[in-house]
């Protein structure tokens, strides 16, 4: 067989819906597509940790701030699981973490932009993970098996993050005026990310990483889900959701929204939103920090100072 | 550094399920890695760390799948009892209407 007609199986059997293991044969195409894929997903699970990191201190009860921690602690293992599929694949740690400190690789929009107040650790526990779980869910189904298992992991411990996150916004909003102004602003701040999350609406016959069935479901359909998930339990709470277009098309059986500004989305990604030097730079001097505690578990000596 | 195939029993008597792998230097970090990350909720009962290079992989279907009937050994190659059950009872009701009959 030719590598052609090797990799023509290949796509075959992954459109009958086999699944690939770490040590199966597959084209170099699909291997790099993955790499990429999951890089990208693991950077966002290590990066998604910083802003929440820093409402540890600031939690509002004993009880919030073990749960935030756990929250986090969990994100930081998700990012150890992904990273280990990676490097399975065939790119070292330290390359994924110079490439993604030096900005060479990318992390989710939603984890670009800052936290202002109690009310943005409630909506990213609760939506921002939410509308993570939608395309998580998805994954289960993906040709890559280890990717798929390590998702099953993922979205189980995700249930307590959405229900955390959602337990912070019903409190506030049972609360105070003033709480739920917090809720409602940090609403406004993250909707319009949200409404990105999932990505522009690509064809789904463009999309490659849907032909390889690396994912297995088009970003519009996601996104779709998503609201149609949450828009209601938003309403329901008196939480006025920033979109005066957006409405539920019962003809065409879709949600229509503004459609949101895909160069942003580009230019955020790219390392060009509100806060994303800042997390850089933080990730960057926390990996020259913790050098000396990769090189002692490596057994390497202490150098002479 | 190694990589160990971690391996999980979540209730005892359940079976070891493979959950995953970590990279260590040592046993004792293999064991730390493995706990914070694989049982942080009471998920294990039991875990077996097995160094990757122990793991003798198979996956050639002419050695797992010869082609070759195997039916014979498996249960559901009998479901025949049912229709057989079903013979002999009518057997069992002709033999006693016969007696009758007779009778
Ligand atoms: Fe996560
Ligand atoms: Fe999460």
């Amino acid at each position: 067989m030719t590598y052609e007609e090797r990799v023509e199986a290949f796509r075959k059997r992954i459109q009958e819906g086999h699944k690939v293991e770490a040590t199966d044969w597959m084209p170099d195409e699909y291997r790099a597509r993955l790499i990429k894929f999951i890089e990208m997903h693991a950077n966002s699970e290590l990066m998604g940790a910083l802003p929440e990191r820093d409402w540890i201190l600031r939690a509002p009860s004993l009880h919030r701030k073990l749960a935030v921690t756990a929250k986090i602690q969990d994100e930081v293992g998700h990012a150890q699981l992904l990273y280990r599929l990676v490097e399975d694949l065939g790119k070292p740690r330290e390359k994924i973490f110079e490439d993604l400190v030096q900005g060479r690789t990318k992390f989710h929009n939603v984890f670009h932009y800052p936290t202002y107040s109690w009310g943005d650790v409630g909506i990213i526990a609760w939506l921002v993970d939410g509308a993570a779980v939608i395309s998580q869910g998805a994954l289960q189904r993906s040709s890559y098996a280890p990717y798929g298992r390590t998702m099953r992991r993922i979205c189980w411990e995700e249930a307590f993050h959405l229900k955390h996150g959602e337990d912070i916004v019903l409190t506030a909003v049972m609360g105070t005026e003033k709480q739920k102004r917090l809720m409602q602003e940090a609403l406004e701040r993250w909707w319009e990310p949200l409404m990105m999350f999932h990505g522009p609406p690509t064809p789904p016959e463009k999309d490659k990483d849907l032909a390889w069935g690396i994912k297995t479901k088009p970003n519009e359909q996601l996104r779709q889900e998503f609201l149609s998930t949450y828009v209601r339990k938003i309403q329901e709470i008196g939480l006025k959701i920033p979109d005066p277009k957006l409405k539920y098309d019962s003809d065409k059986g879709r949600w229509t929204y503004t459609e949101p500004d895909w160069d942003k989305l580009y230019a955020v990604v790219t390392g060009n939103g509100p806060a994303s030097k800042e997390r850089l730079s933080f990730r960057r001097l926390s990996l020259e920090e913790t050098a000396w505690v990769r090189r002692a578990i490596l057994g390497e000596r202490a150098q002479a100072a | 550094m190694h990589v160990w195939e971690v391996f999980r029993q979540e209730q005892e008597g359940e079976p070891m399920v493979h959950v995953g792998s970590v990279v260590a230097p040592d046993r004792a970090r293999a064991l730390e890695y493995a706990r914070d990350i694989y049982s942080r909720r009471y998920e294990a009962y039991r875990l077996w760390l097995v160094p990757r290079e122990a793991v003798v992989e198979v996956t050639d279907p002419d050695f797992l799948q010869p082609p070759i009937d195997r039916t014979y050994r498996m249960g559901v190659a009998y479901r025949v009892t049912v229709e057989k059950r079903r013979q002999i009872k009518e057997m069992f009701e002709k033999v006693a209407r016969e007696v009758q009959g007779g009778g």
